[in-house]
């Protein structure tokens, strides 16, 4: 049987096959038009390869794993649907006024930034007359009119996507129910998003621009979701297609489909386990995972093996307060286009070629400059084996769209290239030193693993400008996302609000609360044939001293829950209060707010094939090509890494050639292979020499 | 100090080493917020983020000046001087300094602003000073909150706590803690809010010595200079792009709660000479009775942090002393900009603060139009103090919620529901979910109104209604940090002002107008409505794109008949779309 991951990414179509076999990698072109004809494209790629048809080949799937960047890029690039929100009457600007915060990412300095721009526009938030009491008690009954109204006349301006929102729905769902169901006639099903059912948390704010956000991707997921499950029925695929999320689970596509959110950061939100799980024999879990793809960089900074986790994220200007992956995204990748700005100067990104018309060197039209064109252009990415040769490109369009920036700044092709290249690379840099230094982390302590199609090439320039010593570069990292979702344990999180002081607190009632959470997640594992033997049931408690107003998460014991269990949370706050801020406060009574569940059931482990030692004593130059270091050329040593044995060292200046990755190893880094094929490079400080057999030199001596 | 300096001259500042130890040190602060963020008790500091942190070297020179109120830090150098006077050679690894006093060598804005100051020693070496300021929810006083008017003097707006050890070499200073907290009526809440703070400072410092710890002292410090050199540099260019010359603008509060209804005036003259300016405030009223007094310090800090606000938005990340530098601040001691001992200065933050910052922004719109920044909507935050009868205990509200929007700046209309000016947008409102579970009131309406803005070819940010009914125990309401009743906001290059707003009190189906800088008896059943404007308008109404007034009347912003009569633009309500005939005619009339 066969394992396969599918991530679909902004340029290319990334698809593991996990078998008998091992590992193999496929890549197709993204198709942004359809993105199902990629998926289709890249198990066709996959069943080729082991001389199947499609059919023959998804008959043996077992599981089909599927992360998508769809969602996040609906969202980035305002491709939603026209959202309407029926919310309760006299508060319907809660998610343009959104508490009177500013963008996060501008200085407080800076005031010469546009005014918010909420999903949905205000002449489609329409409030409805009822109201709850902070108790759930009803102070005013669900006008059923008036939602009907609503609806109808949202429906009639071409409305096609709905967030239903009320105060205090997470203690108290019935209104927003009754809402739902009564939109839901007007909509049809799959078009309406309930406040209660993405996020029943309370705080009005953070729940419903939660809600908007999922309502505003909804129709374009759901649609991609129905056809790829009935293409993939109709090529014969009987197993289960699970969906990556952004809480770093797997889930079944039909428990998500009605829960678009947490498909934001399905794709990135794998790469960090991705990170841990290569890496882990050899480095010792501080890691910053870097993954450039076409499209974008993504970077998540791990900390002692443990993947960081926030309910505080902004994703573009919206917040999102599901608990995500702590991932964070700039639009810098192979595909970005350099442009010159108003002050004349040199801008790389975030606009991208994306995978159509792609970069100028792909030959499909476009003549705007890209990150990759310049990657060409300096000699690190091969014109006649891009993915294996399997996409020519041309050096000729390539330099011709370079000129088109060059010009402007009076600069040579090869100068203009090195700018485009040198002004990414700080950008990318920058991000780093951000996430890290946010976390109060020194970027220097930590190993970088990188991923993506174009992270290979530009990744020690990255670690020599931030000072980083050794980048990881897994064999698959052309494939890393995807690599990511097949060590992925599948589950879900549960939560539910109850606000309460520790010594007041009903234990019956808090067990019930878990118990409640348990059964869900038993319904929803049971069609997979997951019992309870199987899952995994991880109990949390938000707690916080009384008065303050944000909680730390601490653990509760599985079982019965009893006032002991409870009070034993108490002891569990000081000490998270402690390690997180410096200080506790034995003195202050504690209370209750969300109960928290995980529900997993870990995924069969797998191993990876071990290379054999050493294979041969000159490996796999497979030729000279001159190439651009620092402004200088240099003829350079090209290796043939699908041929390369563990253990061998490679000096830089030096480039490294699979099939789907191209690693470049620039002057003063060394690279060493390791037992499963990964690639790691370490800054030399003295001209390193000894341990590992060095890669004859054809060139006699380095020049 | 000769051994660090020459360590300094030695030390390498190549740029990933300067951008790295400044991103360390910018970011140690924001930790520091965090800290207080997650842990207080107080909403205002919680929620509202009525907090700010700061890191400076021991000389008082700001190194890091992260999000925060511009009136709690922008000035603190003038209190890290004088406290390393007081305590000249017994300052000591472990101590901290807390003061509230405006007055005697404390420097602070007004006595519910509790500032902790910690000094950073290393290997025995005082070089770093850190401070964490924040709202308490009381500070003592005739009433709670400290915004109330009519104080007979300073002393009667709370306990005046000058610069004084708290924590000595690591050690709580209980018995002054505890006169302290016997002061204010929330000792326990005060408590969690104070050693959040001391936490925080204590975090800083922590991370201050583990970076000298890996680049050794001469390098931290020659970053920071360099940092500071470079910034001074840019600013410097800043000013100088600016033509020499000198610009004016004058604001004022609607009166000083004391002598009623008679505004107060902030004028200012900013004159730009090469690449340096000069904000003189001389020709500003005299100090008062009334509680809209500002210290030196505070004028400062509300001065500089408008100048800051017209310089190129590309150096928004990189303010430090260097910014400073360059500024110079003029106030004459006597004015309502620099008051003197025993002057009460309760409402300080919002009323002068406000109107210092307006009226430099409003001469610097003239000198610079492109960067031109109309007001912002007023302060409407107004103080209630009862019972709350869920729990029999005592509160007080302290709220955000009900100011308007920022005004619109060259090029973008003005911000939604951003709070006042003096905060810079950096506090926020709160959730109705949160304030209902805490608080015995149920509020009603909460959204934007249409028409309540400076209009403009770039508006303000909408008007916001709030409407919310008591359901506890009679008590009183205090409008001191309320404005805008009278006084409007500017509006620039043409824009309008910001309209005035409106508080009323809903009794038996009676509306008692409630005018700012008063205090009010408040009752059980009373319903409070607050109709706050938006912010001023930048460049004329008739340049507005007819098409964006269209959006703002289909989303009820605007109504039609403010289409017409304060943008020139004929909207035809039955297909809702612009009559451009009819607007070309309308707006060639008004000229």
């Amino acid at each position: 049987m066969k394992r396969v991951s599918i991530d679909v990414g902004g340029t290319f179509t990334d698809c593991l096959v996990l078998d008998d076999g091992g590992l193999r990698e496929f890549k197709a072109p993204t198709t942004p038009a359809d993105p199902v004809r990629g998926v289709l494209d890249s198990l066709s790629k996959a069943a080729i390869a082991s001389n199947q048809t499609i059919e023959g080949f998804l008959e043996q799937v077992e599981i089909l794993i599927h992360g998508t960047t769809l969602a996040i890029n609906t969202l980035l690039t305002g491709r939603g649907a026209k959202t309407g929100m029926i919310t309760t009457e006299n508060f319907r600007d809660v998610i343009e006024m959104r508490r009177g915060l500013r963008d996060q990412d501008v200085s407080m300095f800076d005031i010469f930034v546009p005014p918010y721009e909420p999903l949905v526009e205000r002449r489609w938030r329409i409030g409805v007359p009822e109201r709850l009491r902070y108790t759930g008690e009803v102070l005013q009954a669900l006008d059923e009119e008036a939602v009907w109204r609503a609806a109808e006349r949202l429906k009639a301006e071409g409305v096609n996507s709905l967030a239903v929102c009320f105060l205090y729905s997470f203690v108290n769902n019935h209104h927003e129910k009754r809402a739902a169901e009564i939109c839901e006639e007007v909509f049809g099903a799959g078009r309406v998003t309930s406040s209660h059912e993405i996020l029943p948390v309370w705080r009005e704010f953070e729940r419903f621009s939660t809600t908007a956000v999922s309502a505003y991707v909804q129709p374009v997921v759901a649609d991609y979701l129905d056809r790829l499950q009935s293409r993939l029925h109709q090529e014969r695929f009987g197993g289960n297609l699970l969906m990556m999320l952004a809480n770093g689970l797997v889930q079944t596509v039909d428990q998500c489909k009605g829960r678009a959110v947490y498909l934001l950061g399905s794709g990135p939100a794998a790469a960090p386990s991705a990170a841990l799980n290569l890496s882990a024999p050899f480095a010792g879990g501080d890691l910053i995972s870097v993954d450039m793809g076409g499209t974008s960089f993504d970077i998540c900074a791990i900390r002692r093996g443990e993947i960081p986790m926030t309910t505080e994220s902004w994703v573009g200007n919206h917040r999102v307060a599901i608990k995500m992956v702590d991932v964070h995204s700039i639009g810098a990748g192979g595909g970005s286009i350099a442009w010159i700005d108003s002050l004349g100067l040199l801008r790389v990104g975030p606009q991208s070629a994306g995978a159509d018309p792609g970069p100028a060197c792909y030959g499909h039209g476009s003549s705007e400059p890209t990150v990759t064109d310049a990657d060409l252009v300096l000699g690190y990415v091969p014109a006649d084996y891009f993915l294996g040769g399997s996409i020519s490109l041309s050096e000729e369009s390539a330099r011709a769209a370079v000129d088109t920036v060059g010009r402007q700044l009076g600069m040579e092709t090869e100068e203009a290239a090195q700018a485009i290249f040198e002004t990414v690379n700080a950008h990318m840099a920058d991000l780093i030193t951000e996430v890290c230094t946010r976390r109060g982390l020194d970027v220097r302590d930590f190993t970088m693993v990188v991923g993506g199609g174009a992270g290979p090439v530009h990744a020690a320039f990255l670690a020599d400008q931030l000072g980083i010593g050794t980048v990881f570069v897994p064999s698959v990292a052309a494939l890393y996302s995807a690599f990511g979702m097949l060590s992925m344990d599948l589950g879900r999180d549960f939560a539910r609000s109850h606000v309460s002081r520790v010594d007041k607190v009903d234990p019956a009632l808090v067990a019930s609360l878990y118990e409640e959470m348990e059964d869900e997640a038993l319904a929803e594992f049971a069609p997979m044939g997951i019992g309870r033997d199987r899952i995994n049931f991880t109990r949390t408690a938000e707690m916080r001293y009384i008065g303050q107003f944000h909680e730390v998460e601490v653990p509760i014991p599985n079982g019965t829950v009893t006032q002991g269990t409870l009070e034993g949370s108490v002891q569990a706050l000081h000490q998270r209060h402690q390690d997180l801020y410096s200080f506790s406060m034995e003195w202050m009574p504690a209370q209750f707010l969300t109960f928290r569940l995980l529900a997993t059931a870990a995924r069969a482990p797998f191993d990876l094939q071990r290379l054999e030692e050493g294979a041969e004593e000159s490996p796999a130059i497979k030729r000279v090509r001159r190439c651009r270091w620092n402004g200088r050329e240099l003829e350079t040593r090209v290796y043939d890494g699908d041929a390369m044995g563990a253990g061998t060292l490679i000096e830089g200046p030096a480039i490294v050639e699979e099939k789907t990755t191209t690693v470049v190893i620039p002057e003063g880094f060394t690279c060493q292979v390791d037992p499963f094929r990964n690639y790691v490079l370490r800054k030399s400080l003295v001209n390193a020499s000894g341990n590992g057999k060095r890669a004859s030199d054809s060139l006699g001596g380095r020049r | 100090m000769t051994e660090t300096k020459s360590a300094i001259a030695e030390s390498s500042t190549d740029p990933v080493t300067v951008a790295t130890i400044w991103h360390y040190l910018q970011t140690s602060a924001r930790e520091m917020r965090h800290i207080i963020d997650r842990t207080a008790q107080n909403y205002l500091i919680g929620q509202l983020h009525d907090v700010s942190v700061g890191i400076w070297l021991a000389n008082g020179e700001t190194v890091a000046m992260p999000v925060g109120l511009p009136v709690q830090f922008l000035g603190s150098g003038f209190a890290v001087r004088s406290i390393m006077e007081i305590f000249d050679g017994d300052l000591n690894s472990g101590d901290v300094i807390l003061t509230n006093d405006p007055y005697h060598g404390g420097h602070n804005c007004h006595l519910p602003d509790w500032g902790f100051f910690r000094p950073i020693f290393y290997q025995g070496e005082l070089l770093f000073w850190t401070l964490a300021r924040a709202h308490q929810q009381d500070t003592g006083g005739s009433f709670p909150g400290g915004y109330f008017p009519n104080g007979y003097d300073i002393h009667a707006e709370g306990i005046c706590i000058p610069p004084t050890k708290v924590v000595e070499k690591g050690r709580e200073r209980s018995d002054i803690m505890k006169l302290i907290w016997n002061n204010v009526r929330w000792p326990l809440g005060t408590r969690v809010d104070n050693y959040a703070m001391i936490a925080a400072t204590k975090r800083a410092e922590e991370r201050i010595i583990a970076l000298i710890d890996k680049y050794g002292v001469g390098t931290v410090l020659a970053c920071v200079d360099e940092m500071t050199r470079r910034t001074e540099a840019a600013v410097r260019e800043e000013i100088r792009r600016i033509p020499d010359g000198t610009y004016s603008g004058e604001a004022a509060t609607d009166d000083d709660g004391t002598v009623l209804d008679e505004p107060v005036w902030v004028k200012v003259d900013v004159t730009v000479s090469g690449d340096e300016m000069t904000l003189d405030f001389s020709r500003s009223d005299a100090q008062r009775k009334g509680f809209i007094n500002s210290v030196y310090a505070a004028t400062y800090g509300n001065a500089v942090a408008a100048a800051i606000m017209i310089f190129d938005p590309a150096l928004a990340d990189f303010h430090n002393e260097g910014t400073i530098r360059p500024i110079r601040v003029i106030a004459p001691e006597g004015l309502v900009v620099n008051c003197q001992y025993p002057a009460t200065v309760g409402a300080s933050p919002v009323n002068v603060g406000v109107q210092v910052m307006e009226a430099v922004l409003e001469a610097l719109s003239k000198a610079v139009p492109e960067r031109s920044i109309a007001a912002w909507g007023k302060h409407r935050g107004d103080y209630v103090f009862a019972v709350d009868p869920r729990s029999g205990e005592r509160y007080v509200r302290t709220s955000f919620d009900y100011d308007g929007s920022a005004g619109a700046v060259w090029g973008y209309d003005g911000y939604v529901a951003v709070s006042c000016l003096t905060t810079m947008g950096a506090v926020n409102r709160g959730n109705v979910e949160e304030e209902e579970t805490r608080l015995p009131w149920i509020v009603k309406k909460w959204e934007m109104i249409p028409d309540l803005t400076g209009a403009g070819r770039w508006r303000g940010g909408p008007g916001i209604y709030w409407e919310a009914v008591n359901e506890g125990s009679d008590g009183q309401m205090a409008t001191g940090s309320t404005d805008g009743d009278v006084v409007q906001g500017f509006g620039a290059q043409g824009g309008l002002p910001s309209p005035v707003s409106r508080c009323y009190i809903r009794r038996d189906n009676e509306d008692m107008l409630i005018a700012p800088h008063r205090l009010v008896q408040i009752k059980g059943g009373d319903t409070v409505i607050k109709i706050s404007s938006g912010g001023g308008g930048v460049g004329s109404p008739m340049l507005r794109d007819p098409e964006m007034v269209l959006r703002d009347v289909v989303n009820e912003i605007v109504t039609i008949n403010g289409a017409r009569d304060e943008y020139g633009v004929v909207i035809d309500q039955k297909s809702m779309s612009v009559d451009f005939e009819a607007t070309a005619a309308l707006r060639a009339k008004a000229g």
